[in-house]
């Protein structure tokens, strides 16, 4: 379980000036869930999710992980970013293998288990290519792959999926729900896509902008295993994204607002 | 099958050697002075130098300062350069340092070193060393300093410390910016190493270069000229096959031909 309590953040800007980015945030998050937290962009959103990897340390407020309070990054929290962050001096297999053997697991085994890995993202055949020869997608499946590998209890997923265009986007999210629904991690998962957001989780935060609050948790009560073609016929589903979508036009006009 | 272009593209760096050694030639036939041998009188005085055992010890010795001097320029200036690349405190301590060397010639200090070192191999090679140092200083720190934190980032996840971050993170994500650095440290490591010579005049290529100035061997003014050249092409046409040996990985699809590699 993942409890953030009355976390703040505050950036110094150039010029002496301070930044309120995340504003008294308190939030659990059950083991086994799939949360997304949407907001405009500026909102904090991204800072919430590196201050749950460690990456970030709030102003003020203690985030947790199963009651011990995050000091650092650890590998039962794993990253996927939007940029991929893939070694690029590394192959397909390389990056898929670093973490396992950076905790001591014997090549051939590591080398085993991402070989099944790359087979699981659906990228069999392109072990031995270097990112750089890849398309964003394929990159992005590389990241999960790699992450997925070091067996963390939580994924952290930066908007993954914000630099692929619509088509590579709709596939990668079927198969991380496809992946997600056989091993049941916890995810935390950042976008500004509503539709994103309602199709993959089973809640959603929803985000003021600056200075990021939270404006509304809302339990997406949506069937599982879910499938793309039935849900966006889905009424609920609809109305899901009605609801959310009209959610953040008021927090635009908050922000208009004098 | 090689196309043509592709055998035209092979053969360039030869065509344009040939083609200087030619406007050599013919400027030489035209001017007919003592001081200015023609290329073949130049090229046909090379093997006699090379034959020589006094040369070939001098221009060892020469390689030899060389190479130390490099040596211990690269392995002190990278870490350095990457540790500035990745500290804000490192950097803005060295930085003004390195602002206030970068433009001073270094074989100008060479008289200086002199005072203090004699006129010895330590002297030449530091000064071989400070003008290799600051470009792959440079360089490493412009390579560090790019590198993606979210890259370092997901090191950290796995469980890698600060300081593995550096070694297998940053320095391998730096390594093509930093070897650039080091291609041009080589070409400098040359430079230094002949008017280091030139200045204090005791051994080595540089000696033999201008010790024939003095006594008006031109045909051999003109072969060492040559030979020097011959292993700058040489020493860079190796090291560009290191270079993409090492950082294939980073490399466009396509390259120029800039050596003979």
């Amino acid at each position: 379980m993942i409890a953030i309590d009355h976390v703040s953040q505050i950036f110094q800007t150039s010029g002496r000036q301070s930044h309120l980015a995340l504003s008294d945030i308190s939030l659990t998050i059950e083991e086994g869930a799939f949360v997304s937290i949407l907001g405009p962009s500026g909102c904090g959103k991204s800072t919430l999710l590196y201050i749950v990897g460690g990456f970030v340390h709030p102003t003020q407020g203690v985030a947790s992980v199963n009651g011990r309070a995050i000091t650092g990054p650890g590998p039962d929290r794993g990253p996927v970013f939007q940029e991929f962050a893939l070694f690029p001096w590394k192959t397909v297999l390389g990056n898929v293998m670093y973490g396992p053997r950076q905790q001591g697991v014997k090549s051939a085994a590591a080398e085993a288990q991402a070989r099944q890995l790359i087979e699981m993202v659906g990228l069999k055949g392109y072990e031995n290519f270097y990112p750089k020869e890849l398309s964003g997608g394929m990159k992005q499946r590389v990241a999960l792959a790699r992450t997925l590998a070091y067996h963390p209890a939580v994924l952290l997923m930066d908007e993954p999926f914000g630099a692929l265009d619509a088509h590579t986007r709709t596939r990668l999210q079927n198969d991380l729900l496809n992946i997600w629904e056989r091993d049941r991690k916890t995810v935390l998962f950042v976008t500004h896509s509503v539709d994103e957001a309602v199709f993959l989780s089973d809640k959603v935060i929803v985000m003021t902008r600056s200075p990021g609050r939270i404006k509304q948790v809302i339990d997406i009560d949506l069937p599982r295993p879910r499938r793309r073609a039935e849900l966006l016929l889905d009424p609920r589903y609809q109305k899901y994204v009605v609801e959310i979508e009209r959610m953040i036009d008021d927090t635009s006009e908050d922000e208009l607002r004098p | 099958m090689i196309t043509g272009s592709a055998l035209l593209s092979r053969a360039a760096p030869l065509l344009a050697c040939i083609g200087l050694l030619a406007i050599w030639q013919i400027a030489a036939l035209i001017l007919n002075t003592d001081s200015f041998p023609t290329a073949l009188e130049a090229i046909r005085a090379v093997p006699s130098i090379l034959g020589d055992k006094e040369s070939l010890i001098n221009i060892l010795a020469s390689l030899r300062r060389m190479a130390i001097g490099f040596s211990v320029a690269v392995a002190l200036a990278i870490p350095l350069g990457l540790m500035m690349g990745r500290n804000r405190y490192v950097a803005s301590f060295f930085n003004p340092l390195l602002m206030i060397t970068y433009p001073v010639p270094k074989a100008a200090l060479m008289p200086i070193i002199m005072l203090w070192l004699g006129v010895g191999d330590i002297a030449k090679m530091l000064v071989i060393f400070l003008g290799v140092s600051l470009p792959v200083i440079y360089h490493s720190f412009q390579g560090a300093r790019a590198v993606e934190e979210k890259m370092l980032w997901s090191g950290a996840a796995m469980g890698l410390s600060a300081a593995q971050r550096m070694i297998r993170i940053v320095l391998p994500a730096a390594l093509p910016e930093i070897l650039t650095g080091c291609r041009t440290g080589l070409v400098l490591a040359l430079i230094t190493m002949v008017t280091s010579e030139m200045i204090a005049r005791q051994s080595g290529a540089g000696n033999i270069l201008f010790n024939a100035l003095d006594m008006g061997q031109y045909d051999t003014v003109y072969a060492m000229i040559i030979i020097i050249g011959a292993m700058g092409i040489g020493l860079d046409a190796a090291f560009e096959k290191l270079r993409s040996r090492l950082v294939r990985w980073s490399e466009p699809g396509f390259d120029i031909p800039l050596s003979f590699a």
